[in-house]
């Protein structure tokens, strides 16, 4: 699984990857097409590696390296085509000739950049000065291209002659015929580059994927200065202290509100979250979700603390998928996602996230569905998330309540505007096969249609 | 050497032709030979795809341009790659058109070449910067097929006005056509204070009261007008539109009232039909502008595609006379 696939999942984390502030497009490739591994040696050394590109990017002193390496990732292009005709064989242009010329003076300047940041083993470059010195036979050591007289003997002598007719407004025939000569000559000569460029084509493709890596692992790292995320350590649990949500974090401090991280073990096997309406279940859920990918695929995860059991792949079933075009409704959408899921599990190790399953058809088949679902999940190892209203599901499994509304939180009035602030939404264990009943509460503190809920009372009573 | 003194005022300058065949291209390697005699350093682009040796349109024979010797110039891939110039590539573009990427080039032995440029003012005004950073004195951008934009004093200082046989072979339909245009590229600035102001609203209607306070009359489109329309003039008959300033706005205001004073950003914003500017003004209303575009000459290209030919004399005489400004006949324009 990469990421361009990871971020389809409904758990967030395509706002991750957008906010990352990669400077071309060739780094965007590469940071897409990045794997969701589970293997450790290969995430501790990604993380290693963007544990250096953190201190180097805070290196104060060595600011100048830093901004001068962004400006040469920023001039990357994306030059597969080209690399396909080379390998190919096929004659370059001088467009595209210039472009590896281009690369080869961009990779030394930032071969000199990661030099003075000293993170030379953290992104080690090809040498492409071979190259470089093919496209560059007049030693002018700058990075512009044409057919240079120097490289075809017929050359120096025709392009005279024409400048000399060109400039006295000479005989046109003449002109013609020289611009076809040269335009033959320099032919021969892309081929002959072509050819000679060809046993380089490795290196150049080492060249440029390496600097679109650097590109990804130093918007990984800026990233993870300015959201505080922090190093997970790998775990036979997963256990976070104080995980967020980054964007909502964002929102709610940029509108000046209150966000509340809450901490989390997540064991092997089914665990229910319970809780009243608006208590935080779902962006729990996706924070959960979101720091798993982004541990898994190298990045440094929203967290105080985190230590991260690695899984074969993360399951989500969060939020409303209703289709109308593809004639599905929210709860065929969901119950097909869920039944996938089933699939999946009894295959591989999964991170399993459901949020409230079969929460839209009638109460007495959804809660046989629940049922059945953790059962089939329990018999599987996995690591399952589920929210729901449902109680009495007659379940061993853990149980985990969000706090919820709590009266005398804040000395202030309680009113839908200041309702968030009232609320708890730290996690505690529960040992009961009930669920809070705050409907009804919360929909008076909304100041919903007063009848409704009255009604909706005496129902109950 | 008519008007080239006056080019090298500016740093950019644009070419638009109130219509295809009105000779730009002319003009064009008019202003890049004298100014090759100056030893000025040039930097050339073009927005659209300009420069066929055959006009896409006509079919006819399009003369094509010359660069000189330390000319930097921006063209598409495809289009450098049949250049009859000798010139070195100094950049590539990573934004991609239909015709590859744009290039960057220095001419080192003159010779034609084929414009084609970047097809959103954005990116000319990010070229023109490029230009700006290779050490060129002045950024000329040709335009293409019914493109003012590019002449938008935001993005080029100064411009040239092409027109001709092929905008109406009636002398008299020429001059009235020609002339609408111009009146707007002559529309009187605002004043500073309020000029900054208005500078950085972006959308939306704008009233500008008689203490010089301006209030957001909370109309994002022309098309929303209507549910406002009564209390538009509640701050005054001082208005600035930040879009485009189309026929509808103008007929709404021409029934609202008198004296009202409606400022555009400048002329590039007006989309308006002579009949409805005229009572529009009839009712003692006016255009500003908050930027006025500086209009270095207009040209004439005294042959139509079709092949009629106007007597260039009386026609360039009638209209400098039409318009008090001098007009130059492009084929004549280096005797």
């Amino acid at each position: 699984m990469r990421i361009k696939e990871l971020i389809k999942n409904d758990a967030g984390f395509l706002f991750i990857i957008d906010s990352l502030d990669i400077q071309s497009a060739a780094g965007r490739r590469h940071m897409l097409n990045t794997e969701f591994s589970n293997d450790p040696t290969v995430l501790e050394t990604e993380w290693s590696r963007l544990a250096e590109a953190i201190r180097a990017t805070n290196d104060i002193d060595n600011r100048r390296y830093y901004i001068d390496l962004r400006h040469c990732l920023m001039c990357l292009h994306d030059l597969s085509g080209t690399f396909t005709s080379l390998a190919n064989r096929t004659p370059l242009n001088e467009v595209e000739l210039f472009e590896i010329k281009n690369l080869c003076y961009m990779s030394k300047a930032a071969a000199t950049a990661i030099q003075g940041l000293s993170l030379t083993s953290t992104l080690p470059l090809p040498d492409c000065s071979a190259v470089f010195n093919l496209l560059d036979p007049d030693h002018t050591g700058i990075a512009n291209f044409y057919i240079y007289d120097s490289y075809d003997i017929r050359l120096a002598p025709l392009r005279r002659e024409l400048n000399a007719l060109q400039t006295s407004g000479g005989d046109p025939m003449r002109i013609s015929n020289l611009l076809a000569e040269q335009s033959e000559i320099q032919n021969e000569v892309c081929l002959r580059l072509t050819d000679q460029l060809h046993p380089y084509v490795d290196t150049l493709v080492n060249t440029l994927s390496q600097m679109a890596y650097a590109d990804g692992l130093l918007a990984r790292a800026k990233q993870a200065i300015e959201w505080e995320l922090v190093r997970p350590a790998i775990g036979d649990v997963t256990r976070y202290t104080h995980i967020f949500n980054p964007r909502l974090k964002q929102r709610n401090l940029s509108q000046k509100m209150r966000y509340q991280p809450v901490s989390i073990e997540i064991r092997p096997g089914v665990c229910l979250i319970t809780g009243a309406n608006m208590a935080g279940k779902t962006v729990l859920l996706k924070s959960v979700g979101t720091a798993q990918m982004m541990a898994q695929c190298g990045m440094y995860v929203p967290a105080e603390e985190a230590v991260i059991h690695l899984v074969e792949g993360v399951a989500t079933s969060i939020g409303d998928d209703q289709d109308e075009m593809n004639g599905l409704s929210s709860y065929a959408s969901e119950i097909i996602k869920i039944s996938n899921i089933l699939a999946d599990c009894r295959q591989r190790e999964l991170l399993v996230l459901i949020d409230e399953p079969a929460r839209t058809t009638n109460p007495v088949e959804g809660k046989a569905l629940v049922q059945a679902i953790i059962k089939i999940l329990e018999q599987h190892p996995s690591f399952t998330l589920i929210t729901t209203h449902y109680d009495q599901l007659g379940s061993n499994c853990r149980r985990l309540r969000v706090k919820g509304f709590v009266e005398d939180m804040e000395n202030i009035p309680l009113t839908p505007q200041s309702i968030n602030r009232f609320i708890d939404y730290s996690l505690t264990e529960d040992q009961s096969d009930n669920v809070p009943h705050e409907a009804l509460r919360i929909a008076s503190i909304l100041q919903c249609d007063p009848e409704m809920i009255a009604l909706a009372s005496a129902q109950i009573q | 050497m008519p008007f080239i003194a006056n080019i090298l005022k500016h740093k950019s300058l644009s070419i638009v032709g109130l219509e295809k065949n009105t000779g730009k291209t002319v003009c064009l390697n008019y202003i890049l030979n004298r100014l090759n005699q100056l030893g000025t350093h040039v930097g050339v682009t073009s927005i659209g795809v300009d420069g066929e040796q055959v006009d896409s349109v006509f079919a006819t024979a399009k003369p094509e341009i010359t660069l000189f010797r330390g000319t930097h110039f921006i063209t598409s891939e495809k289009h450098y790659l049949i250049r009859q110039a000798v010139s070195k590539l100094v950049a590539v573009d990573s934004q991609r058109t239909s015709l590859g990427p744009l290039v960057t080039a220095e001419v080192l032995i003159q010779g034609k070449v084929l414009l084609s440029g970047a097809a959103t003012t954005a990116v000319l005004k990010r070229q023109i910067q490029s230009f700006d950073r290779l050490g060129v004195d002045l950024s000329i951008v040709d335009g293409a097929l019914s493109r003012l934009s590019l002449a938008s004093p935001t993005v080029t200082e100064a411009m040239i006005l092409a027109t001709g046989a092929a905008v109406s072979a009636n002398v008299k339909q020429l001059i009235s056509k020609t002339r609408h245009l111009y009146q707007f590229i002559c529309l009187d600035e605002v004043e500073e204070p309020l000029r900054s102001t208005l500078s950085n609203i972006e959308t939306g209607l704008w009233a500008i009261d008689s203490d010089g306070q301006v209030h957001d009359l909370g109309i994002t489109s022309v098309f929303l007008i209507d549910r406002a329309e009564n209390d538009i003039l509640r701050f005054g008959h001082t208005l600035f539109a930040a879009g485009a300033i189309s026929d509808r706005l103008l007929k709404i205001l021409s029934a609202k009232g008198k004296d009202i004073i409606l400022i555009a950003r400048d002329f590039t914003k007006i989309f308006v039909t002579p009949e409805v500017y005229t009572e529009y003004t009839r009712r003692g209303n006016r255009l500003m502008v908050l930027q006025r575009s500086k209009l270095i000459a207009i040209t004439l290209n005294p042959t139509s595609p079709q092949g009629f030919l106007l007597d260039s004399k009386s026609t360039c005489d009638a209209l400098s006379d039409a318009l008090q400004t001098p007009v130059y006949d492009v084929k004549k324009i280096d005797q």
